[in-house]
């Protein structure tokens, strides 16, 4: 069969000896470099199972990670480094993750600018999240903080250093010393302002000493999942159109955040939630969608973001009024306070009526009562971008900026081992054989708000977390359970009627109606009616995807259908996320609600306790939320998992106790 | 002594290093924010190198602007999405095979995405490599004389034959 032929022309031009020599060009110094991108130990084969019109290409691995960014690259890294024969698949080549764009740092408490100490980031992180963050993971990321960055420097990234040689360390929105009282920590570690590119490039390069094989431009399309156990994933390979299935006993989805549900985002395209919508096609719960991080500087419009390091620096926020109103809504921080708190102030000063431009919806970010050298030295990059999307030159107007969807506090709810779970019968229970990591997961160390620089802390030390804990609980090598031969045929159905679609409607058109409600009734501000609105249309939206229309039929390379795949994706991440924010009737971290402005907690923490009676589990609101999704009808159901309150080790760290969040 | 070695391998880069950006005296990265971090000492970048990209010989064109579609609408940032996939509607459709050659090169080796950006506005010079035909479309596509309005990625519909 033709098909046949194809795939083992394909196996063949893949699999590269391991002692291919690299050309001399290319060699740097006098090492000698091995890189056998494709390389396999065991032989792929071709089967028939499950399609004869699609070449299937069956792997078995140790191990398969979803996603190479940050959080994917450290896991695959990690396995590797423990001789783990690891498979890696990405959409992207890795270096394009969209961790290249992270603009801050990485936290961690090396006290190298002032004494510092692990349990004032702890606290710090904490009280971050709104007492949404599960202490326990918060402990263990805030904790492992610096042996972390330590084990990067080791790795060979070269963090910025003090005159003395240690590691630069900056400020950074939300982080405090002494619990809170003790002023301004200095504890963002960075790569000059490259933090995020330089994580990949490490982390990529060193994998590829171990010989992970990396699968790029590959898209995962579901987990194969067998009696609640995961046993792989299925995944589209773009170059040729075959289907790879990769069996492996561990599973780690780090494929990032779901941005791109929303008309105005910060983040790049390939933000699609893609495992977020594989583990909800599984039958498996998401956590805390409702919470969407808004970066409070996106540049009106376009969205690009415009990097809290301008506030640091000196920018202000101002209103029509030119007044700094950010001294009103946070005395002490003022435009440094933590981003959902300056991102509700600017929406409130919008909706009371002192907002800019002709139709009055956004702010102005002013740079241009800085000194000019300094602009010059300190933040060159943001004239360009000021200039090419929003046409503004900085050193003379201000920048008119809006909170922009940034980041996803929510996703596949996790242990802080990295375990995805599920909650059942009042327990948290482990599914076998699946992890998550990342701004895919939700561990939950943000809980309901995250602080600016802990992502690429939370990226290295999940990923880390779970190439230790599937190194603890199994060994390489090992064989695998069987599965069933047509594992994965839904999959490929779905693929092949994408691909033949011939409805009504185009995928822009549903991915535009979708953006555009998510981006008017469940953006920084919601409220009851609103928020309804929202989900009814939502609801009617997931029901046109019936109508679909594609218009690329081919195989290979099929940018039209990838689209497709993707805005799948979207559709399950976004109606979880309104009907989530609709149901959390109380205004916590990110998700602010007009009609209900306070948090609902189990007692009220801005009175004494004492003489205080415990609401009900089901009367007060600090919980999880885990949604589920039945992908043929889009109805979310949505069930509720208690916080972790204790820290991993009450004598070391005590957990701190929720209290009012001011700053 | 750390220094001394890093000195040395900048030296071998600069020979050796034909794929990799040029290294200028001083050199400032104008990114976002530097705040008081010294200099990028650009150390991973020296120690670690990345597997050289290879052009894909015996690719059919069609094939290729196939590929470069894909690869010029899914980049690491929400800047290159919006400037690329607007570029390769204008031009990709009607490049010649090494105008092709030249876009591959350019989008696909350099390993920080945001150094096509820096290239494509002027904030920093292009290093010779990337210099060309297609980079000087780039740069005059990226000054927007037009002043049109770019505030987000073309969808795919103006490649759907059926609807011309």
């Amino acid at each position: 069969m033709a098909s046949v032929r194809a795939a083992s022309r394909l196996l063949s031009k893949r699999v590269l000896s391991k002692t291919t020599p690299v050309p001399a060009a290319a060699v740097q110094g006098s090492r000698n470099f091995h890189f056998s991108i494709y390389g396999k130990k065991k032989s792929a084969s071709v089967s028939d199972n499950i399609s004869t019109q699609y070449p299937v290409v069956d792997h078995e691995f140790d191990a398969v990670v979803v996603g190479a960014g940050g959080a994917g690259l450290r896991a695959a890294f990690g396995l590797s480094e423990a001789g783990f024969n690891t498979a890696c698949i990405t959409k992207l080549f890795p270096t394009r993750s969209h961790t290249v764009a992270a603009q801050g740092g990485i936290n961690a408490a090396l006290g190298n600018m002032e004494g510092d100490d692990w349990r004032w980031h702890f606290y710090d992180t904490v009280k971050g999240s709104d007492w949404l963050g599960d202490q326990d993971a918060i402990h263990y990321m805030t904790e492992q903080a610096p042996a972390a960055v330590v084990e990067l420097e080791n790795f060979g990234m070269p963090f910025s250093r003090t005159e003395d040689g240690k590691i630069y360390q900056r400020a950074f929105g939300g982080q405090s010393l002494k619990y809170g009282k003790g002023g301004q920590a200095h504890r963002c570690c960075c790569v000059a302002d490259r933090t995020g590119h330089s994580l990949l490039h490490t982390l990529y390069g060193r994998s590829l000493r171990y010989d992970t094989s990396y699968f790029v431009e590959y898209f995962a399309l579901d987990l194969l999942m067998e009696d609640g156990e995961c046993k792989g994933v299925i995944a589209l390979c773009m170059e040729d159109g075959s289907i790879h299935r990769f069996r492996a006993k561990n599973t780690v989805i780090a494929t990032g955040g779901y941005g791109r549900t929303y008309f105005s985002c910060t983040s790049a395209h390939t933000s699609t939630g893609d495992g977020n919508a594989m583990v909800t096609r599984a039958g498996l719960p998401c956590q805390d969608l409702e919470f969407v991080q808004f970066h409070p500087t996106g540049i009106y419009g376009a969205g690009c973001l415009i990097t809290e390091g301008c506030r640091g620096e000196g920018g202000i926020l101002i209103n029509s009024e030119g007044e700094r109103f950010m001294e009103r809504y946070a005395p002490n921080a003022k435009d440094l306070a933590s981003r959902d708190v300056v991102s509700r102030s600017m929406t409130i000063e919008i909706r009371e009526g002192r907002g800019v431009g002709p139709e009055k919806d956004h702010v102005y970010l002013q740079l241009h009562h800085l000194p000019p050298q300094q602009l010059a030295a300190r933040l060159p990059g943001i004239s360009e971008t000021a200039m090419i999307f929003a046409g503004v030159d900085v050193t003379k107007e201000p920048i008119p900026v809006l909170p922009t969807v940034h980041y996803n506090m929510g996703g596949v709810p996790t242990n802080y081992k990295g375990q995805v779970i599920t909650h059942t019968k009042g327990e948290d229970k482990v599914v076998p054989g699946l992890y998550a990591c990342g701004e895919a997961a939700c561990a939950s160390v943000h809980g309901a708000n995250r602080l600016g620089a802990n992502s690429l802390l939370d990226l290295v030390v999940f990923g880390r977390a779970c190439a230790l804990t599937i190194a603890e609980e199994n060994k390489p090598g090992e064989t695998l359970s069987p599965l069933k031969p047509s594992a994965g045929e839904e999959s490929v159905a779905n693929l092949d009627k994408l691909r033949f679609a011939n409805g009504s409607m185009r995928t822009s058109e549903i991915r535009l109606n979708m953006q555009k409600t998510m981006q008017a009734h469940a953006a920084v501000f919601r409220t009851g009616s609103v928020l309804k609105e929202g989900c009814d249309k939502m609801d009617a939206i997931y029901q046109t995807m019936e109508e679909l229309k594609t218009f690329d039929r081919g195989i290979v390379w099929n940018t039209d259908l990838v689209e497709t795949l993707e805005l799948q994706n979207l559709m399950l991440n976004a109606v979880q996320t309104i009907h989530s924010a609709e149901q959390r009737k109380e205004s916590r971290g990110a998700h602010a609600r007009e009609d209900f402005k306070d948090r609902v907690d189990e007692y009220d923490y801005s009175k004494p306790l004492q003489g205080q009676e415990a609401k009900p589990y089901d009367e007060h609101w600090r919980k999880h939320t885990m949604s589920y999704v039945d992908p043929k009808t889009g109805k979310v159901t949505l069930e509720y998992r208690p916080v972790i309150d204790h820290s991993l080790d009450e004598q070391d760290c005590a957990h701190v106790p929720p209290a009012i969040r001011s700053y | 002594m750390l220094s001394a070695a890093i000195a040395k391998r900048l030296v071998t880069g600069l020979c050796q290093g034909a794929w990799r950006p040029a290294v200028t005296g001083g050199l400032v990265s104008s990114r976002s924010y530097r705040g008081e971090a010294p200099e990028d000492t650009r150390g991973d970048l020296i120690e670690i190198p990345l597997p050289p990209w290879e052009e894909k010989p015996g690719e059919p064109t069609d094939i290729k602007r196939r590929r470069l579609l894909y690869e010029s609408r899914k980049r690491g940032m929400l800047e290159n999405c919006i400037l690329l996939s607007l570029f390769a509607k204008r031009y990709l459709n009607t490049m010649s095979e090494s105008q092709l050659l030249q876009y591959d090169r350019l989008i696909n080796e350099p390993s920080n995405d945001w150094d096509i950006y820096y290239w494509a506005t002027e904030a920093q010079p292009t290093p010779e490599v990337y210099q060309g035909e297609v980079m000087d479309m780039l740069k005059e596509f990226t000054k927007n004389r037009d002043q049109e309005q770019r505030l987000d990625a073309p969808n795919l519909e103006y490649l759907d034959k059926e609807s011309q």
